[in-house]
């Protein structure tokens, strides 16, 4: 791996402890109200600053980190255990099935695809379920397409054909066969997608859909923030910085587990 | 040429179908009364009548699916719970901006991203090519949101250059183009990289260089025609999602397009403005993807000749 590649797994595990840990670094609570230093700007005291309400927002970022981050990554997991099974099973029987599939799974991505998480979202309450839910909802779908795209090829290798003339259920063949062999492109596809889960998780945050106040998230802290961006430049600033650095540091981590892999990924 | 706009234009059929379905039961699945959620509550009983009958929201999901379609033909979205103006109407109204706003950001991100996509590709592994790279990476991991707000306290709120919010002439119109241009420079920058690197190692350019043609001549010319298709994609993928209103970007510099107005649909909970506006920004998305699989056939002589000999 890369210099860079290494630089962004060290600092998404800080940024990660610094929000599991949240309570040991922080003495201030994420959600109390301190009416006697509003809108400090960042000093010894408060390192980011505080809110309109005295909020610190230095623990607010990190018990943001802690939604954003999670609901991201649960997002991830869901897009990529139904992605996986779906393409696994429509690559490997075929068929009507398949057809059926592939026909949802292109109607899904012929969608705007963050229309398409707003118009799932409002279905349900807002919270982070919600935006768990909206966020799989759509990103299964190229999980499942570009899996099925690698069943297809490996469907009539021989290792195939002889655990199968060693009487290998299909489902065996599927699950103990075939989905080893999906590890790699399954992980690069996640490093790939995760700054995008997170983005579209603070996108959903900031539009109001994801966790509600006082519950802190980066994005929602912007959208709070925002109408004190020329008073006080650090509400804003400290969350969208985190969101920043996250989805930097998948990204690269993506382009450097593609590199790795050498995956051949083309949507 | 007519044969295939005809088979393209028939492969939409099953296409549009399948998206007014899925909006179709997005709509059933929101919370309350679907035909109270079509015109509003304070629609006239004579109407709510209409749309029931239409709907035939006593008769089974079929029928009802059918008649959905047919308002949708009608142009009928529903009216907004606030307002109780027609969302139709208001779309209409609110089109012009966003495509104002989506043809500002694609003016700047066509030319700076290919420029800086074709540096990066040119001068490979240099240390311009490894700052191109890592700024088109950092392009796409800032949420826009964020971006916007930076540069309005920068330009407008300390230099004090544009104005901070609103919808006008060319002046309010750049913040708002900067910001929505990021995203698509960034990834404009990368696929023009990676597409030209790869056409850099085909035969036909060592052949081409030998020939002893200028190496400007050999990019802009040979090369460049042939990355066209990825790059071509890109560009309509992002104006089709621009043309979506940038939900975003227009609600952070109060740009009145269809983006901000889907916002305060959310921010209301007016499902009917929420799914009108999803519906149309999704039709014109798909309309654009179509036109560019068009626009392929005509750049690219080896489609054309695939088509043929199938």
């Amino acid at each position: 791996m890369k210099r860079a590649g290494k630089i962004s797994v060290a600092l998404l595990v800080v940024i990660s402890l610094c929000s599991l840990f949240a309570p040991l670094i922080s003495q201030y609570d994420p959600d109390r109200i301190d009416l006697d230093a509003i809108k400090e700007p960042p000093s010894s005291k408060h390192l980011f600053g505080t809110d309109n309400k005295g909020r610190d927002i230095f623990s607010r970022v990190l018990y943001g980190g802690r939604i954003s981050i999670s609901v991201a990554l649960i997002a991830a997991f869901l897009s990529m255990g139904i992605g996986l099974i779906v393409g696994l099973c429509s690559g490997y029987f075929g068929g009507k099935i398949d057809t059926a599939i592939m026909a949802l799974v292109d109607l899904i991505l012929s969608f705007p695809s963050f229309l398409l998480a707003i118009g799932i979202s409002i279905i349900f309450p807002p919270g982070i379920y919600t935006v768990m839910i909206a966020i799989a909802a759509v990103g299964w779908a190229s999980f499942a397409r570009l899996i099925r795209g690698y069943i297809l090829t490996l469907r009539e290798a021989s290792f195939v054909e002889a655990a199968r003339a060693l009487g290998c259920s299909n489902i065996r063949i599927v699950f103990v066969h075939l989905m080893p062999q999906c590890i790699p492109l399954t992980l690069v596809i996640m490093g790939l997608k995760l700054g995008g889960y997170i983005l579209t998780e603070a996108s959903l945050s900031f539009l109001g859909l994801g966790a509600q106040p006082p519950t802190a998230t980066w994005g929602s802290m912007i959208s709070a923030n925002r109408v004190y961006i020329s008073l006080a430049p650090w509400m804003v600033f400290f969350p969208g910085l985190m969101i920043a650095v996250t989805a930097l540091c998948c990204n690269i981590l993506g382009d450097n587990l593609r590199d790795r892999f050498d995956v051949k990924i083309k949507e | 040429m007519g044969a295939y706009l005809v088979k393209k234009l028939f492969l939409l059929i099953p296409l549009l179908f399948g998206i007014t379905l899925l909006t179709f039961i997005l709509t059933k699945s929101l919370p309350g009364d679907p035909v109270s959620g079509m015109v509003g509550e304070r629609a006239q009983p004579e109407v709510i009548e209409r749309i029931r009958n239409e709907i035939g929201a006593d008769k089974d999901v079929f029928r009802q699916y059918f008649g959905y379609i047919k308002l949708l033909l009608q142009g009928e979205l529903g009216r907004s719970y606030y307002t109780n103006r027609k969302v139709f109407d208001d779309l209409i109204l609110k089109f012009p901006n966003t495509l104002k706003l989506a043809l500002g950001a694609m003016s700047i991100a066509i030319p700076v991203g290919l420029f800086l996509g074709f540096l990066s590709a040119y001068k490979r592994e240099s240390i311009t090519d490894r700052m191109i790279t890592s700024l088109s990476v950092t392009g796409l991991s800032i949420p826009v949101f964020w971006s916007g707000l930076l540069l309005m306290l920068f330009f407008s709120l300390t230099l004090k250059l544009f104005p901070p919010s609103g919808t006008g002439d060319m002046k309010f119109l750049i913040l708002p183009s900067i910001t929505l241009s990021l995203p698509a420079l960034a990834t404009l920058a990368r696929v023009t990289r990676t597409t030209l690197l790869e056409i850099f190692d085909l035969p036909f350019v060592t052949v081409t260089r030998s020939k002893g043609i200028a190496e400007v001549k050999l990019i802009t010319i040979h090369v460049f025609k042939n990355a066209l298709i990825p790059i071509v994609t890109v560009i309509g993928l992002d104006f089709g999602s621009y043309l979506n209103g940038a939900v975003l970007t227009e609600t952070i510099f109060g740009w009145d397009g269809i983006g901000r107005f889907t916002m305060e649909g959310i921010i209301k909970r007016d499902y009917p403005v929420i799914m009108g506006c999803i519906i149309t920004s999704t039709l014109i998305f798909v309309l654009i993807n179509t036109v560019v699989d068009i626009v392929y056939h005509y750049l690219d002589p080896r489609i054309r000749l695939h088509e043929k000999s199938r």
